[in-house]
């Protein structure tokens, strides 16, 4: 069992977070939505996995390359 | 009868050859699920079309002959449904298919076939790298470099590459200077393997970490797609083809348009989000423009702010580079700007002409892109879009910000503009252009603010795009279909044939 880093891929304010821990998700399934650029940009899951842990809440800041979930493959 | 025994001698020889590495090896790749050097080209190739080249090669050392039979690579021409095909499949059972100075020669040979008689050239790759003790010392070196152009590429035929095991030495280098490349999960690819890194770095490596098919779709970019098995790589190798001419003196074949194709477009409206702060996945936009299952997805884990792909547009190929505002808002990274470069380059040197889908926020800035060299990758792609001589249609449907547009075939850099009559086009985001030209932000003056923004977006509207002749028409969203298909029409280059000028048929292969 290997853990992927899931990481913010622009810099935004975490505006909605969509799964919780241990829900499982498909590749590309969205874990939560950043607002950056004016726009609501999902962040989604690299590869079938099962969310071991959210590092963010709504509201937070999150930058470009910060870690903002962990997933389970 | 005459000649008895020397028929009888040549029988033997070729059956020996035909064992390859011997029963016990084949066995046990049967028993693996995967396929060995013959069956695989028994697979891609049509029925009985395979005509083999040195079957009675062997390594050059007497005392390595009786091991060696095909010395390791079989290579040699077939036919591809009815088009005809050079190919080297690597057999993994004769010493690993390393590199040898017989088998070198077969490669050129081969390479040099599929030029000169205009057929693209398959290279399935399962390849230990370089065959010792042939390759050991000075006299080792001396063996090698006897051909200039060894890794030359000028695309004059399509070079693809399928990787089908542990892949090191030859079919780790033909794959970087392939314009395709396939690999079946499992498989791995890197300069060298996991075991020799692990003892040169005095570190545990993992295989996949090091070569694995998800470093590769999703992190170099080195493999446009991973499949599961020997059977799906090589379909997908048939696929690809089947967009592609033989050669770069021809047009790509033509397929007939599947009924229904027209009528996707006419939803179009319901796939982009009229709102601007919402995204989707711009894939649905190309289903709805291009002829229907047409569309073969290049690179889809990797710089996916871009989707670049092939597909058909009244039965004749086309390439597309859409922007995808799922992923990263549409920006684009470095990523992108690579795999879009190498798209262009792909569909200029073999006659497609080239799609622009365009709504994007501009480049993706921030620290990432700067250490990784973000404005040389943007020149990179200017510098090849300028060289490109295949038509260039550009559509903006949404945003179209910054240098970018300049990229995405904005002004000269495109044949024919078109845009939606959503399309805003602008500097950078109104909100940050604000506060770059008045100082303010939102939160300091909100009445000031809104009102310079709602001035700044009425700028960037495409009516005086239009105005300028920047823009040569404004269209319906559910008209993109059509309007593609007549463009492309007209724009055909009739007095070569529709061939380009190739300039960046020697364009590097990765970056």
């Amino acid at each position: 069992m290997a853990m992927v880093e899931v990481k913010s891929d622009i810099t935004g304010m975490v505006w909605k977070i969509l799964v919780k821990e241990g829900t499982k998700v498909a590749e590309d399934d969205v874990l939560m939505i950043l607002e950056s650029m004016k726009m609501e940009i999902p962040v989604v899951a690299p590869q079938d996995a099962v969310v071991k842990e959210i590092r963010v809440r709504e509201g937070d800041h999150a930058a470009e390359g910060e870690v903002v979930a962990l997933l389970q493959i | 009868m005459a000649f008895d025994e020397v028929l009888k001698e040549l029988e033997a020889r070729r059956a020996k050859a035909l064992e390859m590495g011997g029963e016990e090896k084949l066995a046990k790749r049967r028993a693996q699920g995967v396929m060995n050097a013959r069956e695989r080209l028994d697979y891609l190739l049509d029925a009985g079309s395979f005509v083999e080249s040195g079957l009675l090669a062997t390594s050059h050392r007497p005392e390595a002959r009786d091991k060696s039979p095909a010395d390791g690579k079989v290579a040699g021409y077939g036919a591809i449904q009815g088009r005809p095909v050079a190919v080297v499949s690597n057999d993994f059972t004769v010493l690993g298919a390393s590199s040898s100075v017989v088998n070198g020669k077969k490669i050129k040979h081969v390479k040099q076939v599929a030029n000169e008689s205009g057929m693209p050239l398959i290279l399935l790759g399962e390849s230990a790298g370089a065959r010792m003790p042939d390759r050991m010392g000075a006299s080792g070196r001396a063996i090698l470099g006897q051909d200039p152009t060894e890794y030359l590429r000028d695309r004059r035929t399509p070079w693809v590459s399928a990787l089908l095991g542990s892949c090191y030495g030859s079919s780790t280098w033909y794959a970087c200077l392939s314009d395709f490349v396939v690999m079946r999960k499992g498989a791995t690819m890197a300069v060298a393997s996991s075991r020799v890194t692990a003892l040169a770095i005095r570190q545990p490596v993992d295989a996949e970490e090091l070569g694995g098919w998800n470093l590769h779709t999703a992190t170099t970019g080195l493999v446009d797609v991973a499949v599961d098995t020997d059977q799906q790589a090589l379909d997908v190798v048939k696929h690809f083809l089947s967009y592609l001419p033989s050669h770069n003196g021809e047009l790509p074949p033509t397929a007939s348009v599947p009924e229904g194709s027209d009528e996707p477009i006419k939803n179009i409206l319901e796939i982009v989000p009229e709102s601007r702060s919402k995204v989707y996945d711009v894939r649905g936009v190309i289903n709805c423009v291009l002829d229907k299952d047409s569309i073969f997805e290049l690179k889809p884990r990797f710089g996916k702010s871009l989707v670049t792909s092939l597909g058909r547009l009244d039965g004749n190929t086309v390439g597309v580079i859409a922007s995808n505002p799922k992923f990263k808002g549409g920006s684009i990274d470095v990523d992108a700007c690579a795999k879009a470069t190498s798209f262009l380059v792909l569909c200029d040197s073999f006659n497609i002409p080239i799609i622009f889908l365009v709504d994007q926020p501009g480049f993706l800035i921030g620290l990432e892109g700067e250490k990784r060299g973000a404005p040389g990758r943007i020149m990179n792609w200017m510098n090849a879009l300028s060289l490109v001589t295949v038509p260039r249609v550009s559509i903006t449907m949404r945003k179209n910000y910054g240098q970018a547009y300049l990229n995405m075939g904005g002004g000269r850099n495109s044949e024919e503009a078109a845009a939606w009559p959503s399309a805003d086009f602008g500097f950078m985001d109104p909100a940050t252009g604000v506060n770059v030209l008045y100082g303010i932000k939102a939160e300091d003056d909100p009445e000031r603010f809104k009102r310079l923004m709602s001035e700044i977006a009425q700028e960037s509207a495409p009516w005086p795009l239009a105005g300028l002749f920047e823009t040569q028409a404004i269209i319906d969203p559910r008209d993109t279909r059509s309007y593609l298909k007549q463009i492309l029409k007209i724009r055909l280059r009739r007095p070569t044939n529709g061939i380009g000028a190739h300039r960046l048929s020697c364009w590097p292969t990765s970056y």
